[in-house]
């Protein structure tokens, strides 16, 4: 990809836009790396990345899609473009599943449509017609096109409905959760600046946007996998808050109090297991993040604090399993009047 | 869970009970979505009081997704966007309750392979993120209800379990018609096992909701005369025969709704303020209710220890 940018005569790219699904993988045990391979073994002539340090990960092949349709701009303004859309799918312990597709644009291209052979030499580029305005687009990316529009999120969804149709998944998620999508473009740095973070909003329920400062010549590949790792950790930030606010803490009603003779857990614990067994031990941000981008990790260690907020939940898990290892006569007492 | 709604005829309180089993259970802390399958005429925005949010779904409904127009149905969180004041202040401890619309104006329509194919997709993802999901099914032998049994019996639905509920009204021709929507030759356990359902435990999966149930003891009718009171009574044993001859008799049936005023003026939600406060919906329907919701997965209500 770096190899076909720096050789090829396209001009710099003035943005890279891309959106990264993210869901749990449905099936009761996570994927070893051999099951992980061929979940994601996406094309017959190139082989699916694995890798055990510092995680176990695996990430497809990227796909290309071709495209010939307006971009999204938030001032209305209509540009046609032509090229292709890089899409590939990643799976962390075998257990989070993302999908992710991104595209960069340059500053200008032709008036008029190239062969096709044109646009292939140049996977992930897509041309505009005449000159680019690239803030318009950006914005209309971010906001969501409109029907007919690029919508780079919908290759994203498609390759995702793709995978979770494998035979391979048992349809037996451990836990309820939720899907997100974060949607993201990177605009260059003003003049020799670093990377930075201009705007990471939750839109709503289930849309993180995202927008980036990136040096010039920063590849749309990097940028997106900078994306896949925040919408990772973010997932699993959302995931685990939405479990904890889901138990009812205190004691229970006696109905659904552990009866002698039965080995029912109570029912804090019961919901709590799946975060432990699944979910705990893949908090580990920058573990494949580009280095030139992983300092944008620190701004968000600072505020809002991704590490700090995981690690008050983990602390709160423990806490509760830990209280409820106490024998029950001695954890719930009665406030005094 | 899935749980899918059925009825043969219209009118048998399918929708409303089906909308209020759904709510009762995010009241509990379920995370619960209702799925309006009824594509001859969906109601499911009327119940839940979100006509002017799904005013904005009319292009982005459940026809449109499963004939391949859009990658994703719309979805009306009914905490967030109804216009009932009531429902507007969720719950403390209530789980989601998300809608998911028909199209407005879509009818009923043949479904192919891909529908298909979208249509387990969807009740996939629903299963990954709701502990419950209840299907509206259109009325008698419908598309929809072809489609969902073949849904189900797809290899890739395996493991997700469902149950069936048949709504059908306390008369003599409902009951008939709800066991022939049932154990008809092309019935739904005939054509679950077309679609290669196993038969036992197909059947096993099918639960009777008697609906709109006049009951002789309630003060309803305490004005009538004794002659009108032993009447009613031997109908309903009457009824309780012929339930029992079609194969649909009480060992089969999950609950029973009484007859509610309220309901036959207006298809809503019944909510404790409705009963407690202004008083204008009787205790014992929301009791029936909230029995039916929790029954819906209360094994021992479904033959299994």
């Amino acid at each position: 990809m770096r190899a076909l940018e720096d050789a090829g005569s396209a001009p710099h790219a003035v943005l890279a836009c891309g959106e990264v699904r993210t869901c749990l993988l449905p099936a009761r045990q996570a994927l070893d790396v051999r099951a992980a391979a061929q979940l994601l073994g996406l094309r017959a002539d190139e082989r699916v990345l694995l890798s055990e340090r510092p995680n176990l990960y695996a990430r497809s092949p990227d796909t290309l899609t071709g495209v010939d349709c307006p971009l999204p701009s938030a001032n209305g303004a209509h540009v046609r473009a032509v090229g292709t859309v890089a899409a590939r799918a990643a799976l962390t312990e075998g257990r989070v599943l993302q999908t992710s597709a991104y595209f960069r644009l340059p500053a200008a291209g032709p008036d008029r449509r190239r062969p096709w052979g044109h646009y292939l030499v140049r996977p992930g580029t897509v041309e505009p017609f005449g000159k680019l305005p690239h803030e318009a687009v950006a914005q209309g990316v971010l906001d969501g096109g409109r029907h007919g529009e690029l919508d780079v999120g919908l290759i994203a969804g498609g390759l995702l409905t793709r995978l979770l149709r494998h035979p391979l998944l048992d349809q037996r998620p451990p836990l309820r959760s939720r899907p997100t999508r974060l949607r993201w473009v990177a605009l260059p740095a003003e003049g020799g600046e670093g990377p930075s973070i201009e705007r990471f909003t939750l839109a709503e329920d289930e849309l993180r946007t995202v927008r980036l400062r990136v040096p010039e010549g920063t590849p749309a590949a990097d940028a997106a996998g900078l994306c896949d790792d925040l919408a990772l950790h973010d997932w699993l930030l959302t995931t685990v808050v939405r479990l904890l606010d889901g138990i009812r803490l205190g004691s229970e009603p006696p109905s659904a109090r552990v009866g002698p003779g039965t080995q029912d857990p109570p029912a804090v614990v019961r919901a709590l297991r799946p975060a432990v067994d699944h979910l705990l031990h893949l908090w580990m941000p920058r573990a494949r993040v580009a280095k030139e981008l992983a300092p944008l990790w620190e701004a968000l260690e600072e505020r809002p604090g991704f590490t700090r907020q995981w690690q008050a939940l983990v602390q709160r898990i423990r806490d509760q399993l830990t209280l409820h290892a106490i024998p029950t006569l001695y954890r719930e007492v009665e406030p005094a009047p | 869970m899935l749980v899918f709604a059925a009825s043969d005829k219209g009118g048998t309180g399918r929708s409303v009970t089906s909308a209020n089993l759904a709510y009762q259970r995010a009241l509990t802390g379920d995370h619960v979505a209702y799925v309006d399958f009824d594509f001859g005429s969906p109601t499911a925005a009327a119940v839940f009081d979100v006509p002017g949010a799904v005013r904005g779904t009319e292009e982005r409904g459940l026809h449109s997704y499963l004939e391949g127009e859009i990658a994703e149905p719309a979805r009306i969180d009914v905490w967030r966007q109804t216009e009932h004041p009531l429902l507007r202040a969720r719950p403390n401890q209530s789980g989601r309750l998300v809608l998911f619309p028909g199209d407005a104006g879509g009818g009923e329509f043949a479904t192919d392979d891909d529908a298909l194919e979208r249509c387990i997709d969807l009740l996939l993802r629903l299963n990954g993120e709701f502990d419950l999901i209840v299907v509206d099914l259109s009325a008698g032998r419908s598309y929809a209800v072809d489609m969902v049994l073949a849904a189900t019996a797809h290899p890739r639905m395996r493991n997700v379990p469902f149950r069936w509920l048949v709504f059908h009204r306390w008369t003599r021709q409902h009951v008939i018609a709800a066991s022939g929507l049932v154990h008809k030759e092309h019935g739904i356990i005939g054509g679950g096992v077309e679609r290669g359902h196993d038969e036992e435990s197909l059947r096993a999966a099918i639960r009777f909701v008697r609906a709109a149930v006049p009951d002789p003891e309630s003060p309803l009718w305490s004005q009538g005369s004794p002659a009108q009171a032993a009447w009613m009574q031997s109908c309903d044993e009457a009824l309780r025969r012929l339930a029992a001859e079609h194969r649909i008799g009480d060992s089969v049936v999950l609950g029973v709704v009484p007859l509610e005023p309220i309901l036959q003026w207006r298809e809503q939600l019944i909510t404790e303020e409705d009963v407690l406060s202004t008083q204008i919906a009787n205790k014992e329907t929301l009791e029936a209710l909230e029995e039916i919701a929790r029954r819906l997965t209360d094994d021992s209500y479904w033959g299994q220890p």
